[in-house]
């Protein structure tokens, strides 16, 4: 059996390529998590440390993370200590530079001697002195700052002007600020200071309240397990797709085995008939698995490891701040990988070597035994596609009544599994409608696709579980993204409000707005400035009857009953005394009103009332406001700078909800296309898969299209034919997931979104989806080149001598 | 008088070739499989070439076919010289002019009987119409195979499906049938009624056919035999 085993391998290997590819990408796509996960450790464990690493100890809060360290005790504690002592934390601070104002900054200090500094110089120099900052590189380059820049930082009496001698790279997240001063400095916004750690040289004397010393390695690693856990989920959210990938790869390599042992169905039958047992011909067989697990496994794990250190690399040199470290080699991750692709392997080619033992001797006397490989489907599979299918969909139903994930999970599993098992009774239905379409042109490639039941139905199944999952990712996030956008729509009508509650607003401001580049529309507030009874100072009383033309809600915040009066809960900060229902009298000037007060938010320190509420208080309304409605794309922090330059001059003020959107969009964005990426992967096993079914079903057929050939077939028809077939393939997979997947995302939403939004609507982006249709038919297309081209190289006569 | 001449081949000549070489591979394992063959096929009649295993007989057919290209000499089918069509006008060309009925694996395994035997039509891009539908009930009528047009080829009979194959082969009315062992899978009962066929389709259509055999009693239907040893006509 030895001399067999070793000469099938030889002539047999090379059909196990495609299969081994797709072990291989699976088996890489774990070791690239573990690389990433190990990296990620280490580059936090090395960054977080830094501040500490010439300490003897680290005194931070006893009961963190749910207490902190009194600022005024650890300030003392740290004053006490002198030059043995260095603290962490940041102030956060408002700061103009350049003539405008800087969004949220935050002041760190940065210690003068080299021990203590952990902030690394990128240009510039380190500030020696009280009125010398350097600004972290990133925070520079969003903030367009440049060394020799002035910047005021604080308010009143607490501004203080410094200037910027260097740009510094900052790597420990838990200490990061936008910018460092020096200590001393630093104390002149102590009552905005909040402190992590004090670093201490030497003894540490008596510790504040509340406080704990640690080592600094006992410390970085108490901090560590805090942002290590996120980065666990985050490996854990990976190797879900990874399991999706692995799976994937079942489909594909059972596949692949079943159509190599079908093939050699004759091979095996003249094995038994010359005195071979059963478990001499299967063992034989499950070597030839294990071996291509091995090298396919091994491959991939050389790949992973390759790729992960290569992605680390890139990382660190696209993103510095990204705080990848020099990853160890993940001994367990690097088993682990291995062992999943050879076990994958092994599970994958269990079934299609059971069938290997059924052949009778028998087989091998028959003529053309090998040739028509139809296997029968039988009464068992529908059956127990039939329960799946019934259990799941009742789960579902159950999962949608009572908002149940754990039940949804299950029934859609269950579902799915259903789909799965009566693909070879479904799938060449739905292939033989769709290839009817075709018209006659396509009906050989039709027949050829439907030709084996259950091989069209893996072949496609694989393909199957990526399109479901990927149009219930783009389903359920357009919807959610839709129903965010409404809550949003409310929370932040105006993307921003240009408030004067002094002066009124000329008109050449509201040109000038108007001519601000991403300003789509811009409309003047009518109004008067009052004094509202329960806030300090007088605001602008306005009524916006034109509201709808800027307002994301389209403008239901402005319309306001006469007798009240709306105030934007927002603008006026925690002191804000006045409560929903409050009777407050409003006063311009020595006329006044008795008005119920009324909340919302996203426009501005401005009341909003009705219009005959307005003409009570006064005859002759000015605008007091500006509100505009950004354009599409228009960047949120230039538009808010630009619309700040126009309004500080007037003593007016800026509201922008803008910067909720892009993030928003961001989040979003980020989620799907990382989503989308990572099902990506076991979409592209899946188009190998198809490849693969289809090279070998043309090595199987090489005499049927010689004779074709014979008979008139001209290459160009050859090539098309099968490039048919794998479209259909592709096609239908495609189709049917996105029904699948819309349904799943449908389930979902009933479950979890509604749930969670009470009034989102479903939403199902057909665009979307019609890209990924035809993006997967092109695909499709895709994987027909190499097995369509080698089958129309044969020459006629060639394929009609092979016997 | 060469215009009254090729006239007069081409009435009686089918095919021909002449100076046919052709040779597999090269150095030590050179093998001449035809050697510089003469040859004129007779229109309308039933010829054998016949000859032991590995003499040349599949590569002369092939080559006559313009399945396959000679390394020399030059083949002529129904006054076309075959060695001047590229690829896809020789694909044509076999698919309007030359039928075929191999020794096994002769019909497609997932379509039936009958749409195996429209086959060379549809792939000519014609639609099936009642002309076509009309002739190939007729040929499978004197074939003896009407009843099984809705079957696919696995559930016929070796005999049968020789004879579907032998209908496809003349639904298109070729100038030239080409037949490589048409036999050799068949008792000696069901070769008796294949070649029965193949000589009515000669007799009774007017159809030139050639076969290929290395059985004597087949070469008995014939009207011609050519004999092939070691890549030569004897
Ligand atoms: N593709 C090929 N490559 C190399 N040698 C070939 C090939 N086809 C046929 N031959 C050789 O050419 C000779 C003639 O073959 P063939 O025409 O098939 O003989 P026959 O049909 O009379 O049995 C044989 O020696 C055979 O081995
Ligand atoms: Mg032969």
């Amino acid at each position: 059996m030895r001399t067999v085993f070793l000469a099938s391998l030889r002539t047999h290997i090379r059909r196990y390529v495609a299969a081994a590819v797709a072990v291989a990408v699976a088996v890489a796509f774990v070791l690239v998590v573990g690389v990433l996960t190990s990296g990620a450790h280490s580059g936090l464990m090395d960054g977080l440390g830094a501040p500490y690493r010439n300490a003897d100890h680290v005194v931070s809060a006893a009961g963190w993370p749910s207490s902190e360290l009194d600022p005024k005790a650890a300030i003392a504690f740290t004053e006490r200590h002198g030059e043995n002592a260095a603290a962490t934390g940041r102030a956060t601070l408002p700061a103009r530079a350049n003539g405008r104002r800087i969004s949220e900054t935050t002041v760190g200090p940065i210690a003068t001697s080299e021990e203590w500094r952990w902030q690394e110089l990128s240009s510039g120099r380190f500030p020696a002195r009280t009125g010398e900052a350097v600004v972290d590189v990133y925070f520079a380059l969003a903030e367009n700052f440049a060394v020799g820049d002035r910047v005021r930082i604080g308010e009143g009496a607490a501004a203080r002007d410094v200037q910027v001698v260097g740009l510094v790279e900052s790597p420990s997240p838990p200490a990061q600020a936008s910018m460092y001063v020096t200590w001393p400095q630093l104390l002149q916004w102590r009552d905005h200071l909040h402190l992590n750690a004090v670093a201490v040289r030497g003894e540490v004397g008596q510790l504040p309240e509340g406080t704990k010393a640690q080592s600094p390695e006992g410390f970085a690693a108490e901090r560590l397990t805090y942002v290590q856990n996120r980065v666990n989920t985050l490996s854990v959210m990976l190797l879900l797709f990874v399991g999706i990938a692995l799976f994937v790869s079942v489909l594909v390599i059972s596949n692949t085995f079943s159509i190599l042992f079908a093939q050699r169905l004759r091979d095996f039958a003249l094995l038994r008939c010359i005195g071979a047992t059963r478990r001499q011909v299967v063992r034989s067989v499950r070597r030839e698995a294990a071996v291509v697990g091995v090298l396919a496994s091994l491959a991939g794990t050389l790949v992973g490891v390759g790729l992960g250190y290569g992605l680390i690399a890139l990382i660190d040199a696209l993103t510095p701040t990204a705080l990848m470290g020099a990853a160890e080699l993940p001994t367990l991750w690097l088993l682990g990988g291995f062992a999943v692709g050879l076990v994958v392997t092994m599970v994958a080619s269990w079934l299609p070597t059971r069938r290997v033992v059924r052949v009778s001797p028998l087989a091998a006397l028959r003529a053309d035994a090998a040739v028509d490989v139809h296997t029968a489907t039988g009464l068992v599979r529908p059956a127990l596609a039939a329960i799946l299918l019934v259990t799941g969909l009742a789960l579902l139903g159950v999962a949608m009544v009572q908002d149940s994930t754990a039940l949804m999970v299950a029934g859609g599993g269950s579902v799915f599994a259903g789909v799965l098992l009566f693909g070879p009774v479904l799938v060449p239905r739905l292939i033989g409608i769709t290839g009817a379409l075709l018209g006659p042109a396509g009906r050989l490639a039709t027949k050829n696709a439907v030709r084996d039941p259950r091989r069209t139905a893996t072949t496609t199944a694989s393909l199957l579980v990526g399109v479901t999952l990927t149009t219930a990712v783009l389903t359920g996030m357009a919807t959610w993204r839709s129903s965010l956008d409404e809550q949003i729509g409310r929370d932040h009508p105006i993307d921003v409000a240009l408030t004067s509650p002094k002066e009124p607003v000329t008109t050449d401001l509201l040109n000038r707005v108007r001519h601000t580049p991403g300003v789509e529309q811009a409309i003047p507030v009518d109004g008067a400035v009052a004094r509202v009874a329960g806030l300090d100072k007088p605001i602008p009383v306005v009524t916006a009857p034109a509201a709808a033309h800027v307002a994301r809600d389209g403008g239901a915040f402005a319309r306001v009953e006469p007798g009240k009066i709306r105030i934007d809960s927002e603008a006026f900060g925690k002191n804000l005394s006045l409560r929903p229902g409050d009777r407050v009298t409003v006063r311009v000037g020595d006329r006044r009103a008795q008005l119920q007060v009324a909340v919302g938010t996203g426009w501005g320190p401005a009341g909003v009332v009705a219009p005959e509420t307005l003409a009570t208080l006064t005859d002759a309304p000015e605008p007091h406001a500006i509100w505009i409605r950004a354009s599409s794309g228009a960047d949120p922090a230039r538009l808010g700078s630009d619309l700040d330059e126009l309004a500080d001059p007037v003593g007016a003020t800026i509201e922008n909800g803008l910067r909720t959107w892009e993030s928003l969009d961001q989040q979003l964005g980020i989620y799907t296309w990382s989503a989308l990426g990572l099902l990506g992967i076991a979409v592209v096993i899946a188009l190998i898969g198809i490849a693969n079914t289809l090279g070998l079903s043309v090595l199987e057929r090489v005499r049927e299209h010689a004779m074709l050939r014979a008979l008139g077939l001209t290459r160009r028809q050859l090539r098309r034919m099968l490039a048919t077939e794998a479209v259909l393939l592709s096609l239908v997979a495609t189709l049917l997931g996105t029904m699948i997947g819309v349904g799943f995302a449908w389930v979902g939403y009933e479950t979890i979104v509604k749930q969670a939004l009470s009034d989102a609507t479903m939403h199902v982006p057909w665009l979307s989806l019609g890209v990924v249709v035809l993006i997967a038919s092109l695909a499709g297309l895709l994987a027909a080149v190499l097995p369509a081209r080698r089958a129309a190289r044969v020459t006629p006569a060639a394929g009609l001598s092979l016997d | 008088m060469t215009t009254t001449t090729q006239q007069a081949t081409q009435e009686t000549v089918a095919a021909s070739a002449r100076n046919l070489t052709k040779t597999y591979g090269q150095g030590d394992a050179q093998v001449h499989a035809l050697r510089g063959i003469d040859l004129d096929l007779p229109r309308g009649r039933f010829t054998a070439i016949m000859g032991p295993s590995g003499s040349g007989k599949s590569t002369l057919m092939h080559c006559l076919a313009g399945l396959d290209g000679p390394s020399d000499g030059t083949v002529t089918v129904a006054g076309t010289a075959l060695g001047s069509l590229e690829d896809d006008a020789l694909t044509i060309f076999r698919r309007e002019h030359i039928g075929f009925v191999f020794q096994s694996f002769n019909l497609l395994p997932m379509l039936t009987a009958g749409e195996n035997i429209v086959l060379p039509l549809e792939l000519g891009g014609r639609r099936i119409d009642d002309a076509a539908r009309e002739r190939a009930r007729m040929l499978a009528d004197i074939l003896g195979v009407a009843d099984r047009l809705g079957h696919r080829p696995a559930e016929l009979s070796g005999g049968q499906q020789q004879r579907v194959a032998i209908a496809r082969a003349l639904i298109t009315e070729p100038d030239l049938l080409f037949a490589d062992e048409p036999t050799g899978n068949l008792d000696s009962t069901t070769s008796a009624e294949v070649l029965d066929h193949l000589r009515r389709s000669a007799r009774e259509l007017g159809q030139t056919v050639v076969m290929v055999t290395h059985e004597r009693d087949a070469a008995a239907y014939t009207d011609y035999v050519v004999t092939m040893q070691d890549g030569r006509i004897v």
